[in-house]
C-alpha cells in the first residue's frame, strides 16, 4: 500500500488536437511546483499520479498541487493491488471512525471479476461488519470513499475530492508583461491572467527617493506569492522619478497622474516587446480611483498598440479584496508602504481629461528621450 | 558616509567591544553558576554595574538594574510604580513612555500628559497642576529625542514631591546618560539609560533606582538583578555598556563643548531654506530643522544616496505621518513635513559637519526646485 496525490486537470480534455501539448506543458508545471521533494510523477487516463515520496509529504505535496493553474481537483489516497483484501485494508486507512458512508466504484479494468456496484457492496459490507459506529446512506452520505480499479492490477483508494485551482496551465496561453503597483489590485489581475494560461511577468514602477525601499519590498513579497501559482516569476523595476519631476514641472498639474500612466504604458510596452511578451496587464477596475476612467482608460491605450488587458475591469473592490485574500496577496497589500508620494499628487485630478489636451501637454516634454533613459533604470530581480 | 543620526544609534566604541568580546569568549559561564568560572563572571558583572552607577549617582542611595533596552527600563518603571490613582508625563515623550501611559489606563490607572512650550520642553506650571494626592508616578524625559529640549528633571521632581512626598518621581534619560554632566538628586526614583546611545551595543538598557524604594518585577523567572529583572544577564551587551560609558564619561565635559561648537558651525552653514525647531539651551547633541514645503522622509533618502545619514521627524504618507511631539510643540503642517533631525557624535569633525550642511542645502534646494 503506498500513499499517492491523485491529480485531475481542468479544460485540457477541451482541447482536441493541442491537447498533447497541454498536457505536456501542465506536466512541466507539475514538476515545477514539486520542485525539492523526492516524487514520481506518472500519466494515467485522463489523471496524474504523484507516487513515491516520503509520506509525511504528502500534506505538503497537495498543498504545492492545490497552487497549479490546470488542476481541477486533488485527492491523497493510496495505491494498492487489485485483489479485495488490499482494496479493504487501503479503504479502512480512508474511512470514517463513525457517521453515514457510502462506497464508490470506478472500474477502468472492465474484465475485473466483480462489478463496479459487487465491489462497493462487499467493500462497504466489510466495513459495517467492522465497525458498528457506521450506518450505509447512499443518497447523502456524510462520508464517500472512492475506489478506482486499475488496467495495471492495481487500485487506487481515497476519501475525498479537493478542488484545485482550475484554470489553464501556465505557459499555454502567451507572456504577458503585468504593471504592479505594490496595492491590492494587480497581484489579482496576474493571478487572473495566469489563471488563463498566461506566463506573467512583472514590471514595477518606482520614484525613489520619493518613494522608500519598503514600497519595493513589498513588491518582491508579492511577486514570490504570485510565483506559488505563476511558477514563474520574473521582476523588474524601473525608475520613474525624473518623468515625474518634469512633468511636474512642466504640465498642467490636473494631468500629473494621466502623463506619468502614459509613460508608464509606453515604458511597459517598449519593456514587453523587448522581451517578446504579448500584452500588458493592469489592475485597473472602473471608476476606482480618478484615473481609472474610460477617458484615462483610452489616453493610456492611446500610446500603445499592444493589447491592454484589465481582468478587473468590471470588479468592485469588495469582490478584488476577496479574491486577494484567497490568493495570500492581501495581508502584504496593505502593509503601510505606500507606492506612490504624495508629493507630486495633484488636489483635484483631471477624471475625463481630453486627448487633445493631454497630447498638448505632453508636447511639452522629450517623451522619447524620457522613455529611453527610464528603461535605462531597469533592474531585474528573478526568482 | 557621513553619520549624523546618532540620536537613533551609534557607531560601537570598538575599544570597548573588543575588550568585553575578549572576556565574553574566554569567560562564557553562567553568572549565576556557583563554580569558580560562573563566579568571575558575577564579579565582572557587578564591577560593570559599579562603574555604570557611579557615573550618576552615589552608590549607597541607588541601585542599577541592567534591562534589555532603554525601552524596557521605561516600562518597568511606569508599570511597577504606577499602580493605582493617577499618572502624569509630558506630551515630549519617547513612544516607550507614551505608550507605556497610554496602556496604563487599561489598567486601572489614570494618564495625564503635561502640555509642551514651542522649543519642545514641558510646561512645569501645568505638570505640576496634574499632580494631586492621588497621583502615584510622575515620568519626565530628561532631554528630547524628537527637539534636543532639556527638561529640568531636577525641579520637576522636586516640586512634585513637595505636592505630594509619595510620588515617585521617573526621568527618561536615554538622550542626556553619557551627554549632560548631571548627579542623580535624591528626589529622582528612577532613571531609565541606554547602551547604544553611546558607543555600545544594542540589546542593553539600565533602570537607576532608589534604593529606597520598592518596584515589583515585569520579568519572573531565575531571580537575577535582585528578582526585579530575571534572565541571564547579557554578560557582553553589559560589560561594552560599562566600557564604552567609563570611556565616554572621562572626556564627558570635552565632548559636550565640541560638540556644541559642531552644531554651532552647522547651523552657521546652512542656508535660508532651513528653520532650527531646536531650542537654543538645548542639548547640543541634537539638532531638529524644518525646511517647509520638503518632506522629510524624501530629503532623508536623498542625504543618504549623496552620502549624509540624518533622521527625520516625519515619514512620506503612513497615517500618523507627522511627529507627535513636534505637533505638540504647535508646529504646522508644513513644517512638520520637512523635518530632519541631525544628531551629533563626539566622533562627528568639523570637516563632516561642514560638507553635510553644504549637501542639505544641496538637497534642499533641489527639492524646492522640482517640487513646488
Amino acid at each position: 500500500m503506498e500513499k499517492v496525490v491523485i491529480i485531475r486537470y481542468a479544460e485540457i480534455h477541451l482541447k482536441g488536437k493541442n491537447r498533447g501539448y497541454f498536457e505536456h506543458v501542465f506536466s512541466i508545471n507539475l514538476e515545477k511546483s514539486l520542485k525539492g521533494i523526492r516524487h514520481e510523477l506518472h500519466r494515467l487516463s485522463g489523471r496524474w499520479l504523484v507516487a513515491n515520496f516520503e509520506e509525511e509529504l504528502a500534506e505538503e505535496i497537495a498543498e504545492r498541487i492545490s497552487r497549479v493553474f490546470g488542476v481541477q481537483s486533488y485527492s491523497i489516497g493510496f495505491q494498492v493491488g487489485s485483489s479485495m483484501d488490499e482494496i479493504f485494508a487501503a479503504v479502512k486507512c480512508v474511512a470514517p471512525a463513525s457517521g453515514t458512508f457510502k462506497v464508490v466504484t470506478h472500474r477502468g479494468y472492465k474484465k475485473y471479476p466483480l462489478t463496479s456496484m459487487e465491489v462497493s457492496a462487499a467493500i462497504g459490507g466489510r466495513l459495517l461488519s467492522e465497525n458498528p459506529a457506521l450506518k450505509v446512506d447512499v443518497h447523502e452520505p456524510e462520508h464517500t470513499v472512492y475506489v478506482d480499479i486499475r488496467e495495471n492490477d492495481t487500485a487506487l483508494v481515497f476519501g475525498s475530492y479537493e478542488p484545485g485551482v482550475g484554470g489553464m496551465p501556465v505557459g499555454t496561453g502567451g507572456k504577458g508583461l503585468l504593471m504592479i503597483s505594490g496595492g491590492i489590485d494587480s497581484p489579482v489581475a496576474g493571478y487572473m491572467m495566469a489563471k488563463r494560461g498566461l506566463t506573467v511577468e512583472l514590471l514595477h514602477f518606482h520614484s525613489y527617493p520619493y518613494t522608500n525601499e519598503g514600497a519595493k519590498e513589498k513588491v518582491v513579497t508579492l511577486a514570490k506569492i504570485l510565483s506559488q501559482y505563476s511558477l514563474v516569476v520574473k521582476l523588474t523595476t524601473v525608475s520613474v522619478t525624473h518623468i515625474q519631476e518634469e512633468i511636474h514641472a512642466k504640465c498642467a498639474a490636473e494631468l500629473n497622474v494621466t502623463l506619468l500612466r502614459r509613460f508608464m504604458f509606453r515604458i511597459a510596452e517598449r519593456f514587453a516587446k523587448r522581451e517578446g511578451m504579448q500584452c500588458l496587464i493592469t489592475g485597473e477596475s472602473l471608476g476606482q480611483v480618478a484615473s481609472q476612467t474610460i477617458e484615462g482608460m483610452t489616453s493610456s491605450n492611446a500610446v500603445v498598440t499592444l493589447p491592454v488587458l484589465r481582468p478587473l475591469v468590471g470588479f468592485d473592490k469588495d469582490e478584488i479584496i476577496e479574491r486577494a485574500k484567497k490568493i495570500g496577496t492581501f495581508e502584504t497589500s496593505i502593509m503601510p508602504f505606500e507606492d506612490c508620494c504624495t508629493v507630486f499628487l495633484p488636489e483635484h485630478p483631471a477624471t475625463r481629461p481630453k486627448l487633445s489636451f493631454i497630447e498638448g501637454e505632453e508636447g511639452k516634454l522629450e517623451v522619447e528621450a524620457l522613455v529611453e533613459e527610464a528603461l535605462k533604470t531597469a533592474e531585474k530581480i528573478f526568482f | 558616509m557621513i553619520y549624523l543620526d546618532n540620536a537613533a544609534t551609534t557607531s560601537p566604541d570598538e575599544e570597548a567591544l573588543a575588550r568585553a568580546t575578549q572576556f565574553y569568549c574566554e569567560s562564557y559561564f553562567n553568572p549565576s553558576a556557583s563554580y569558580g568560572g560562573g563566579f568571575a563572571v558575577h564579579t565582572a558583572l557587578e564591577e560593570a554595574r559599579k562603574k555604570i552607577l557611579s557615573t550618576l549617582a552615589d552608590p549607597s542611595k541607588f541601585e542599577l538594574i541592567f534591562t534589555s533596552s532603554g525601552t524596557e527600563a521605561d516600562n518597568h518603571a511606569i508599570f511597577s510604580g504606577a499602580r493605582r490613582g493617577n499618572a502624569v508625563t509630558t506630551a515630549g515623550e519617547h513612544a516607550a513612555v507614551e505608550r507605556s501611559f497610554n496602556e496604563l489606563k487599561a489598567r486601572g490607572v489614570e494618564p495625564r500628559y503635561a502640555p509642551l512650550h514651542k522649543d519642545g520642553s514641558v510646561n512645569i506650571e501645568k505638570l505640576l497642576s496634574l499632580v494631586d494626592e492621588k497621583t502615584a508616578l510622575v515620568s519626565a524625559v530628561h532631554v528630547s529625542n524628537e527637539t534636543g529640549a532639556v527638561n529640568d528633571i531636577f525641579t520637576i521632581a522636586r516640586e512634585v514631591k513637595r505636592k505630594n512626598p509619595r510620588t515617585l518621581f521617573h526621568a527618561d534619560g536615554v538622550q542626556a546618560f553619557g551627554k549632560l554632566q548631571v548627579k542623580l538628586a535624591p528626589e529622582i526614583d528612577l532613571y531609565s539609560v541606554s547602551a547604544h546611545k553611546i558607543g555600545g551595543i544594542k540589546g542593553v538598557g539600565a533602570l537607576f533606582k532608589r534604593k529606597s524604594i520598592a518596584l515589583s518585577p515585569l520579568i519572573h523567572g531565575g531571580g537575577q538583578e535582585s528578582a526585579l529583572r530575571s534572565g541571564t544577564e547579557n554578560v557582553l551587551g553589559i560589560l561594552d555598556f560599562a566600557y564604552a560609558a567609563e570611556r565616554r564619561f572621562a572626556v564627558l565635559k570635552e565632548n559636550g563643548a565640541r560638540v556644541a561648537a559642531l552644531k554651532a558651525q552647522f547651523c552657521k552653514n546652512l542656508n535660508e531654506n532651513f528653520t532650527i525647531l531646536s531650542p537654543e539651551n538645548g542639548s547640543p547633541y541634537v539638532l531638529t530643522l524644518s525646511v517647509e514645503g520638503a518632506r522629510g522622509e524624501v530629503l532623508q533618502r536623498m542625504l543618504w544616496d549623496m552620502g549624509v545619514c540624518v533622521g527625520t521627524g516625519s515619514a512620506c504618507s503612513s497615517k500618523n505621518r507627522h511627529s507627535r511631539v513636534l505637533k505638540a510643540c504647535g508646529y504646522g503642517e508644513k513644517v512638520l513635513d520637512g523635518v530632519l533631525r541631525v544628531s551629533f557624535s563626539p566622533e562627528s569633525t568639523m570637516e563632516e559637519c561642514v560638507k553635510a550642511a553644504q549637501i542639505m542645502n544641496t538637497v534642499a534646494g533641489k527639492f524646492l526646485h522640482l517640487t513646488n
